[in-house]
């Protein structure tokens, strides 16, 4: 059987998919492997030259290191990885941020010494500045993984559910489920209730439906190897890019097992 | 301020902020306000729906 992928749904940054003939380790492989070992920038050092705002430096780093960066990843490397030894144009990336107030601090008002690093949303408010108050300081993100801290985070809300099969038998059409079904997918057909294939995918399997039919004429089973995955990215990789490294973090990782298993 | 992120699944929510405030200042619905910026899911609904501003009262201070 050979994996097949069904897009629902493809935008820069959500995605919907039905990946089928698989199994829920490598489903659930995918969607670690999306939030957790996929290397994005983030901002993990900060050089404070003048903070005057209300916020505490603390706040103002944790602030600046939960903004997704955008950059042609392949450029970069994790720290722990480059073998320069202190750091290097393809380890770390400087920002600079300086403000005065009155007037919100933006996202924007990052400049980055490499152009192609940028935030992937110019509009969150870092801080609000107040009349004299001011910000300076110097930013350095670095390439790491989500499994560290959530700064290196690429997916977001990335989930599955295995494929719902509702099965009609014998059904009276008393149409006690239609109201009860909380997502409203069942119609009454010709000859017994149904569920189109489109909505089937909006089933949450709640068998509430199980529950209030009196004849048992409904079964609710779900596809042991199919499922409805949803990615949502940060901004700083699109979605597609999200997946694909998602899948070569696990081939990398299954490549580097099977050489340490040949050379025993 | 606004967290940058949602608690819960990491979703960026503080870039919609300044739209939400000024259209829920304006009088409109924030449920519909949500629903136009695309924040679907309920942990991230409770963050700008939640959220306290308290700059006004610290300003004074450093």
């Amino acid at each position: 059987m050979t994996m097949e992928v069904d897009i629902l749904e493809l935008s820069d940054r959500s995605a919907k998919f039905v990946l089928s003939n698989t199994t829920t380790a490598f489903a659930n492989g995918i969607r670690r492997a999306a939030l957790a070992d996929v290397p994005t920038l983030a901002i993990t050092e900060i050089n404070i030259y003048n903070n005057t705002s209300v916020l505490y430096d603390e706040q103002l780093g944790l602030r600046l290191a939960l903004i997704p960066l955008t950059s042609n990843m392949e450029d970069f490397i994790p720290k722990e990885e480059c073998n320069c030894g202190d750091f290097c144009p393809a380890c770390q990336v400087s920002l600079t941020l300086s403000a005065e107030g009155p007037g919100m601090v933006y996202s924007q008002d990052l400049v980055s010494s490499d152009d192609k690093v940028q935030p992937a949303d110019p509009n969150i408010p870092i801080a609000d500045l107040r009349e004299g108050q001011k910000i300076v300081l110097e930013a350095i993100a670095q390439m790491g993984y989500g499994n560290k801290h959530s700064r290196w985070q690429a997916g977001v809300a990335c989930g599955y559910k295995n494929m719902p099969i509702v099965e009609f038998s014998g059904c009276d059409q008393c149409g006690k489920c239609v109201t009860e079904c909380p997502v409203n997918i069942i119609k009454i057909g010709t000859n017994s209730a149904e569920i189109s294939t489109e909505d089937m995918l909006k089933c949450t399997l709640c068998r509430l439906c199980v529950g209030i039919c009196e004849i048992d004429a409904i079964d609710v089973k779900v596809d042991e190897h199919s499922f409805i995955f949803t990615v949502e990215s940060d901004g700083s990789y699109s979605t597609k890019e999200l997946i694909l490294n998602a899948g070569s973090v696990i081939k990398d990782k299954a490549t580097s097992l099977s050489e340490i298993l040949s050379t025993l | 301020m606004i967290p940058v992120r949602c608690f819960s699944c990491g979703k960026v929510i503080a870039s919609s902020w300044d739209e939400y405030k000024r259209r829920t200042k304006d009088g409109e619905e924030p449920a519909q306000v949500m629903d136009d910026l695309g924040i679907t899911r309920y942990c991230c609904r409770r963050m700008l729906l939640s959220h306290v501003e308290l700059i006004d009262t610290l300003a004074p201070y450093q």
